[in-house]
């Protein structure tokens, strides 16, 4: 057998052996999306195609419907977590993401299951400033309809990441699997998935030339605070209304995008800084992140 | 590195096998040189009783259209003589989801060009319930009536149609059973 024989059963088997932990999802009218077992009893998908809060009707791999309740969303990186007993399915075999290289042959599985191929073509936040919502793999791949949500494997068919066509939905990209773990363990330490709330609302600003190069800013915008909410983690750290925030944590805040993408679930209890501009004047400010309050 | 002189020789032996289906040198599509003198390809492909092929080594000759299956987007043309060895086909139950396949044809004219994917599903894609094999591989007009071809250059499929970036085709085992129909 040549090379590429070999390749191509490679290939087959991986789709064989990653489809075997790949269920679709039917969380939103007209289009289902794809969902992988990724510890027992959890199955991970994209958030932005599970549009309902409660239950959620899922395909195992055998072809079988069960019933899934929806344990927890992030919507900053775009996971659903659900849960189910599914005896019998295969749990996926994650692999560290972090080993994942641009070039690197990837398949992007759909339930069926159906897959795609191609390569990783980078990895990061394209525009955005490196480190907000973690990195992101882009991909040279089709992401079919219905792909979103389901498992990105390598030609060993181990899962490295969750495909998503992005809030776009004209993407191709990938949530490194690292970054889904930390999701599925904050699930599991606190029994849900904590929105993390700051209680500021902020527009988009541009830095003047000058106050950039004083202050050796990169940045050519930042957001500012245009209201504050009482009783708020921003209230509660001295936040006011025309503060610019330049950067909260290690992520630079570009727009108010970054700013939701920067308060990760994990976030929640942490103090963290916050880098300002008040008055023209840089200054940090020490802000321990809040949970949002829940609908009741 | 091996597997990619293993994928050009794949297209060069595939190019042996593909032939292009013209009417007074317009170009209509892609044919496939089947065993006992025959010619497989699409029925959209042919819509006269009689067509001029090209062979990849550039020789010229006409061609009678034996049967034609509109459902299935197949026609079967009669060819002898052609003296070039036909193409070999698959086992279809060897077919799986994630394998490696090329498409070689003549999309807008361009002779004999290569295009490489995996198989992305089998089965229908609507609720005709009509199988095909669904390639991540893309398709222009001129492709159709193709090979589709596994890692060992073995046909898999005839290409049909593109739908949006993936491409269909009519599984080997609904060719071998029309051509079986077509030669009683």
């Amino acid at each position: 057998m040549n090379g590429l024989q070999s390749l191509s059963n490679d290939l087959a088997s991986a789709v064989e052996r990653g489809g075997r932990s790949v269920f679709g999802v039917n969380g939103r009218a007209r289009l289902g999306s794809t969902g992988v077992l990724w510890r027992q009893g959890l199955v991970v998908t994209a958030d932005h195609t599970v549009h309902v809060d409660e239950e959620v009707t899922i395909t195992r791999p055998d072809g079988r419907a069960l019933t899934a309740r929806v344990a927890g969303r992030d919507p900053t990186i775009d996971i659903a977590v659900l849960k189910v007993e599914a005896p019998g399915v295969e749990i996926a075999e994650v692999a560290d993401s972090d080993a994942v290289r641009v070039g690197h042959i990837v398949l992007a599985l759909g339930s069926g299951p159906r897959a795609s191929w191609g390569v990783v073509s980078s990895i990061g936040e394209g525009r955005r400033a490196k480190g907000a919502a973690g990195e992101l793999f882009h991909l040279d791949l089709t992401l079919y309809p219905g792909f979103s949500g389901g498992p990105l494997v390598d030609v060993q068919g181990r899962v490295v990441g969750i495909n998503t066509s992005g809030s776009s939905r004209h993407r191709q990209l990938a949530i490194p699997a690292g970054s889904v773990n930390r999701v599925v363990d904050e699930l599991l330490r606190r029994g849900r998935i904590p929105r993390a709330y700051l209680g500021v609302s902020t527009q988009p600003v541009r830095l003047p030339e000058a106050l950039r190069q004083k202050l050796n800013l990169e940045q050519q915008t930042a957001v500012i605070v245009i209201e504050v909410q009482s009783g708020s983690p921003a209230a509660a750290a001295g936040l006011s209304i025309g503060d610019v925030i330049v950067s909260l944590g290690a992520n630079r805040i570009v727009d108010p995008t970054d700013l939701k993408s920067a308060l990760r679930p994990d976030t929640v209890g942490e103090t963290i800084t916050a880098s300002l501009l008040r008055g023209g004047e840089p200054r940090d400010i020490r802000v321990t992140v809040g949970e949002r309050p829940r609908r009741s | 590195m091996d597997t990619l002189a293993d994928i050009a020789e794949l297209a060069e032996d595939l190019r042996q096998v593909t032939v292009e289906v013209t009417d007074n040198d317009a170009l209509l599509g892609s044919g496939v040189l089947w065993p006992a003198g025959h010619v497989v390809t699409n029925a959209h492909v042919v819509r006269r009783p009689e067509v001029s092929l090209r062979l990849a080594d550039g020789r010229r000759l006409r061609a009678r259209v034996v049967a034609r299956d509109r459902d299935a987007d197949l026609a079967l043309l009669s060819a002898p003589g052609c003296g070039v060895p036909p193409a070999t086909l698959a086992d279809p139950e060897t077919i799986r989801v994630g394998s490696f396949v090329v498409a070689v044809g003549h999309p807008l004219g361009v002779r004999g060009a290569l295009a490489t994917g995996i198989v992305c599903a089998i089965g229908p894609i609507d609720r005709s319930g009509r199988r095909w094999i669904q390639a991540d591989l893309h398709l222009a007009p001129g492709n159709s009536g193709g090979p589709l071809a596994d890692a060992g250059g073995r046909i898999v499929g005839v290409n049909s149609r593109a739908a949006g970036p993936l491409a269909l085709a009519v599984p080997i085992d609904q060719v071998t059973r029309f051509v079986r129909a077509a030669q009683v």
